[in-house]
């Protein structure tokens, strides 16, 4: 360190803050821990894009509800009775209570426990007791705070807290492809995400976890224990000899595609590490919806994509990554459910049970991992993190997205450049 | 179950069934509410992300969910407003 | 959730019969027995621990109260004796890094009662005992104090006490919870 060269949190003029703090081979260690960057990011991400909240099917019926996250945001997510979904900010437009205390429910109104107010599912206010005290009913144009955006996408629900910005699908851009693919192994062309959700408290910077869900450098190290007693075929898609590839898929979207490898095996299943006689039901709907695309479906298995901010599809596993504060966040995870999934999705919620959550024989030591980068990233020297790896023999593929090895950090860079572009964004 | 036995009153009365459900499983309709004047079926139901009360008026098919803050308001609804609300021509047999 | 399953198991939690107290069982020998087991998960005697679990063991955290079905939802841990036995050799590698270098640890049991007789899947007749507990968990992450009531089934096999069945409700499991690394 040299106090010749001015501190990367200065602004210059010319240049904005992250043009310091954000280099193509290199971004500073500020950006996970500087309480103010965070508030940045609140304002400019998770308020502005499109947060990934929770799928439909957590509230299949009318009237359903379920209490979600949305960064800071405590959020009811609603089903009114035509079927449509919103999301509600849990607050009172009297006295700003807490509206929902149940996790979920099935409730077509909402009544404040401090005063009475009460509000029909979709926020609107239906009405206050004792009337006279407001001139009478129907006086106040109030009511719940709303999502001003909700979409979904093959029944996965997202919200923006801007009024106006990109659409979703303009958002979600080539990732749409790859919830596809998840769909598409599906007998009925559909997910569900109705197995609970494990919900993992994390000390460290969200930012680590978007970035380590498609690294491919580290799952031999972190996970070799698991890989070596489990006997998983899993380390070796990520060795240097792969033909797996890391794709930036642009919008901050990243993805392991792991098909290279598959495709040379042919085998159907070996991407969820089983064999056709273990789930003969499945397949057989699987050959029954799709014909000779079935085998294909089958041998190529599941995405493994980081939807920017906070959308994780690893194969069979859904994480919902929602900041806390600069150092902490949570990952809520849960195991996909396909319809007609027959025994696979029994095998999916054991296997998940296993991988993930905050005992999960993969995920509790990832989860060690991002902790103790959160501690190592308060040290003073080296400032910088290195994100170079790859550069040296990155390439375009045919549909124009920069690729690199399985191990590269391909996927890092792309997402450094949209959240740059997002934070460099007038507020 | 017994829970729906309770919520109709006691004694024996009979049950209807329907067809319900992807796996064609028969549920049933719940126990019978009836006079001459009307026939309604009525069972909780335990499908949604929490227990609803089903009623499903026989006569017509035509089903319809309260939640437990629905029902409440019911219990609570003056006898002068319940009447009007009996009028034919209030809801469904309007103009 | 998933009602369609037909082959779905009873959950383990009220599968069997629950029946009277069993003859034959000492409280202060049930008590020794639970206590020994919270001192090798304290002190990291992975093999000791291992070995007190019977081939038809389960061994089950849920969230959100006593959880739904382990079989259609999520647990924090839903092991039976083989994925006992996978865990004990992933953390036995030394690069289990939630557990390497190990939790300092100490558990407290208390409340320990006899709940009664619980019919197993082979006919006989295994001790039902839940106990309270606290633990106290010192990692470089922070100190972590967990607690909750276990449900415990044991059943003597040529003359020793083993377990059979480990079901822990903590109190908090309706929140995010940290990395549970150690053997609660």
């Amino acid at each position: 360190m040299t106090a010749l060269v001015p501190s990367p949190a200065e602004v210059v003029e010319g240049e904005s803050r992250y043009d310091r703090l954000i280099q193509p081979a290199r971004v500073h260690g500020t950006l996970y821990t500087d309480p103010s960057i965070f508030a940045e990011e609140l304002r400019k991400i998770w308020h502005k894009t499109w947060v990934f909240v929770g799928h439909e099917s957590e509230v299949p019926e009318p009237n359903d509800y379920v209490r979600k996250q949305l960064a800071d945001q405590d959020v009811v997510m609603t089903r009114d009775k035509d079927g449509e979904v919103h999301l509600l900010i849990n607050r009172c437009a009297h006295r700003g209570l807490q509206v929902c205390d149940d996790k979920a429910g099935n409730s077509s109104s909402f009544r404040c426990p401090y005063h009475g107010w009460t509000y029909r599912n979709t926020g609107e206010l239906l009405g206050y007791p004792y009337n006279k005290g407001y001139g009478g009913k129907n006086k106040l144009e109030l009511g719940m705070g709303k999502v001003a955006r909700v979409a979904s996408y093959q029944g996965f629900v997202f919200g923006s807290l801007a009024q106006e910005g990109p659409s979703l699908e303009e958002h979600l851009g080539a990732a749409k492809g790859e919830i596809d693919r998840l769909v598409g192994l599906s007998p009925e062309g559909k997910v569900s995400l109705d197995a609970g959700w494990l919900r993992h408290q994390t000390k460290a910077n969200w930012k680590f976890l978007a970035e380590n869900e498609t690294d491919g450098y580290h799952p031999q190290f972190v996970h070799g224990s698991i890989f070596g007693v489990a006997g998983s075929p899993i380390g070796a898609l990520y060795s240097d000899n792969s033909t797996a590839v890391t794709r930036a898929l642009g919008d901050g979207h990243s993805e392991n595609d792991l098909r290279p490898e598959f495709r040379t095996f042919d085998e159907p299943m070996r991407w969820f590490g089983t064999t056709p006689d273990k789930v003969p039901g499945y397949l057989a709907s699987m050959a029954e919806s799709y014909g000779e695309d079935a085998h294909r479906r089958t041998v190529e298995g599941a995405p493994h994509v980081m939807i920017f901010p906070n959308l994780f599809i690893a194969e069979i596993q859904v994480f919902n990554i929602q900041p806390v504060g600069v150092g902490e966040c949570v990952q809520y995870s849960t195991a996909v459910q396909f319809a007609g999934g027959h025994e696979l999705n029994m095998r999916m919620v054991s296997q998940s049970i296993g991988s993930v959550g905050p005992a999960g024989m993969l995920l509790a030591d990832d989860t060690e991992m991002y902790e103790r980068n959160q501690r190592g990233v308060e040290m003073a020297d080296p400032e910088w993190l290195d994100v170079r790896r790859g550069l040296v023999r990155e390439t375009v593929d045919e549909d124009g997205f920069t690729i690199g090895a399985a191990t590269d950090e391909t996927a890092m860079r792309g997402f450094w450049s949209h959240y740059k572009s997002l934070m460099e964004a007038d507020a | 179950m017994n829970d729906e036995m309770h919520a109709v009153g006691e004694g024996p009365r009979h049950e209807v069934t329907l067809d319900e459900g992807a796996a064609g499983a028969t549920v049933p309709a719940g126990r019978v509410v009836e006079s001459e004047f009307a026939s309604v079926a009525v069972r909780l139901d335990e499908q949604g992300n929490s227990v609803r009360l089903r009623v499903e008026d026989l006569r017509s098919g035509r089903v319809r969910f309260l939640d437990a803050l629905e029902l409440e308001t019911v219990v609570w609804l003056e006898d002068g407003h319940l009447t009007q609300l009996l009028d034919p021509s209030h809801e469904r047999w309007r103009g | 959730m998933s009602a369609h399953l037909t082959d779905l198991p009873p959950r383990p939690d009220t599968a069997g019969e629950l029946v009277d107290v069993p003859d034959g069982w000492e409280v202060r020998d049930v008590e020794q027995f639970l206590f020994r087991e919270a001192r090798l998960a304290d002190e990291n005697d992975y093999d000791g621990w291992e070995a007190l679990w019977t081939d038809d063991a389960i061994y089950w955290v849920p969230v959100d109260g006593e959880g739904d079905h382990p079989r259609t939802t999520v647990s924090i841990i839903f092991d039976n004796r083989s994925r006992i036995s996978t865990r004990m050799k992933q953390v036995k590698t030394g690069k289990r890094y939630a557990q390497a270098p190990p939790s300092n640890l100490r558990h407290i049991l208390g409340n320990i009662e006899l709940i009664g007789g619980r019919i197993n899947a082979a006919g006989g007749t295994d001790l039902e005992v839940s106990a309270n507990f606290l633990a106290l968990e010192s990692r470089a992450r922070g100190n972590q104090l967990w607690g909750g009531r276990t449900t415990y089934r044991i059943r003597r096999i040529d003359g020793e006490i083993r377990l059979a069945y480990k079901k822990v409700v903590l109190v908090d499991n309706d929140k995010a919870v940290p990395t549970l690394g150690f053997l609660v």
